[in-house]
């Protein structure tokens, strides 16, 4: 669809004489602003214009009262020097790093058998893989609940079958880190094969065959031909899962504990627990906002970059 | 020579690929084993074949009226965000117009936003203007979370359409809407009938906005979310929750195949 192309313009083709049709066009008019406004309305209302009132709650032109209202960069003096909120950042950054790059490499070779292996039961294996993803998000969470508990399914058996008395649960198992980066990668390996799946069914096998006529090794047309173009569907992936997660505050709330506590479950308490403090929180969205919107930004230009030199 | 694999890689992968599928229905099994069982802490070993869990939800009022708010929330929110995906992908595929790049970023913007931060912002402005938090408030959230889906379904089908189909019926005279109506919206009813399930899936799994947004009556995944508290509920939320869980997936599988089928049967010539 070059947009030199030209859309349909109705006026054009549509026959002058024609005046039911023209009453017609009158009740539903198709013109681009028309098609538009709906959906783009929609988003500025609900979606843009509340990140102003975020930042407007962040710089305290708007407060919950009793607190007074006026400008001030207090909360965002609290989040740079405080050092109590940042370093709940790091760990939730250290923590989805993690994840992400966990389930990337084990999503890798599946979407990399999928796509080139050739094996003819590739779609239903491909859409086996990505059922559970569609599948509830709390009940993954609390299946995790309970395979972990103290006395839940690896500790009963492990006591049933006499490795373990049950005096002596593996307690880390729930209410930790361990815990969160488990169910966390759980819920989100699914969903990362396909965008490295989708880059890599794009890719042009003969390239691969070429590599192979020059005498590459399968390791050497993987690392220099294969890898390289897949790159953009990885990095894409490792966003999908990297996004979601670092705001997460569901997962570690459940399976979480004291020492899963996340980023997000600072940003959901700060604005339901019994002492709100919506100038701290509204300055914690709003920065987690703007490290997501860069990191995206960073990768489009990367897509860009990469789309450029394949040119 | 097999180019992408050799034949020993191709069973190391096959193996892994197996493990890794057990490693993502062993939980939802034990789950559907552990809604049969008999003791009402959900542990090994297993007492007992019972379908108790199933009993009592039919007699829990509560749980059904949740299921309920929840279809309600979902069917709302995705007939507007399927509405609003149609419109969008419309004057996507076919308008040239200035400055579509930047509203195609607004458009497909909320696919990465942290759920939470949407929610907050909503509830911010919803506080700012005095609206009551209800059922409604959260399929306003909801419609924002899948209007991009809908968007990324619609699209790629509407640009595959032959443009000549739509040119076809103007040059006999059919207005705008005659030509939707009777040209392009039974070429994209497959795609429409997907991205609706994958909106409605999506708001009837929803709890992160939920949560910020809900009033009085409680939608599904928050009324589960409340019943985890208690444990002695665990067994009969598992069997609900089984219940939900194989509904969604076949409804899901099922549309997918008669979506292919339904745009094989329309690609085929007559």
């Amino acid at each position: 669809m070059g947009r030199g192309e030209g859309g349909l313009t109705l006026d054009a083709t549509a026959p002058e004489a024609a005046a039911p049709a023209r009453r017609r066009r009158r009740r539903f008019d198709l013109t681009t602003p028309a098609l538009l406004a709906p959906p783009v309305s929609w988003l500025a209302v609900f979606f843009l214009a509340p990140v102003v009132y975020v930042a407007l709650y962040s710089f305290n032109v708007l407060a919950l009262p009793p607190q007074a209202t006026g400008f001030s960069v207090s909360a965002w003096h609290a989040l740079i020097h405080g050092g109590v909120y940042l370093s709940l950042f790091w760990k939730s950054v250290q923590m989805s790093l993690l994840v992400s790059a966990l389930v990337v490499v084990v999503a890798y070779p599946l979407a990399y058998f999928l796509a080139l292996s050739g094996t003819p039961r590739k779609y239903i294996l491909l859409l086996l893989l990505i059922a559970p993803f569609l599948t509830s998000y709390l009940l993954r969470v609390l299946a995790w609940k309970v395979i972990l508990g103290d006395h839940g399914v690896i500790n009963t058996f492990l006591s049933w079958v006499g490795l373990r008395s049950a005096e002596h649960p593996l307690s880390f198992l729930l209410y930790s880190r361990f815990a969160v980066m488990l169910v966390l990668g759980y819920v989100w390996l699914p969903f990362v094969a396909l965008p490295i799946f989708v880059t890599l069914e794009s890719l042009d096998r003969k390239l691969l065959e070429a590599a192979s006529d020059l005498y590459a090794s399968r390791l050497q047309a993987f690392v220099r031909v294969t890898l390289p173009l897949s790159m953009s569907g990885v990095v894409a992936a490792f966003l999908f899962v990297f996004i979601p997660t670092v705001g997460e505050f569901v997962t570690p709330t459940l399976v979480g504990g004291t020492s899963g506590y996340m980023y997000g479950n600072q940003i959901h308490d700060l604005f339901n627990s019994g002492f709100p403090d919506w100038q701290i929180g509204a300055t914690l969205s709003l920065f987690l906002l703007g490290v997501v919107a860069a990191l995206t930004l960073v990768f489009i230009r990367f897509l860009r970059v990469g789309e450029a030199r394949a040119a | 020579m097999d180019v992408a694999l050799s034949p020993s890689g191709r069973r190391v992968i096959r193996v892994f690929f197996g493990l890794v599928l057990v490693f993502l229905y062993a939980p939802i099994v034990l789950l559907l084993l552990f809604s049969f069982n008999r003791a009402s802490v959900p542990a090994f070993p297993l007492s007992g074949f019972t379908l108790r869990w199933y009993e009592d939800f039919l007699h829990n009022g509560e749980m059904r009226a949740a299921l309920e708010t929840s279809a309600i929330v979902a069917v709302l929110s995705s007939v507007i965000a399927v509405v609003l995906g149609i419109l969008a992908s419309l004057a996507l595929t076919r308008r040239p117009f200035r400055g579509k790049g930047l509203v195609t970023a607004l458009l497909l913007t909320p696919l990465v936003i942290p759920l939470i931060v949407l929610g907050i912002s909503l509830l911010l402005l919803f506080h700012q203007f005095g609206i009551q938090l209800s059922i409604l408030t959260v399929a306003v959230g909801h419609v924002v979370i899948s209007v991009p889906y809908t968007i990324l379904v619609l699209l790629p089908r509407l640009a595959q359409i032959d443009r000549a189909l739509a040119e076809a019926a103007y040059d006999l005279g059919a207005g705008p809407w005659q030509t939707f109506r009777w040209v392009t919206l039974p070429l994209i009813l497959p795609a429409i009938v997907s991205a609706f399930l994958i909106a409605f899936t999506t708001s009837y799994d929803e709890y992160a906005v939920a949560s910020f947004l809900i009033g009085a009556r409680e939608t599904f995944p928050i009324y589960l979310y409340s019943q985890l508290r208690f444990p002695d509920k665990l067994p009969q939320v598992i069997a609900v929750a089984v219940l939900v869980l194989l509904l969604s997936i076949f409804v899901i599988v099922a549309a997918e195949v008669w979506r292919r089928r339904a745009e094989a049967r329309l690609e085929a010539p007559a």
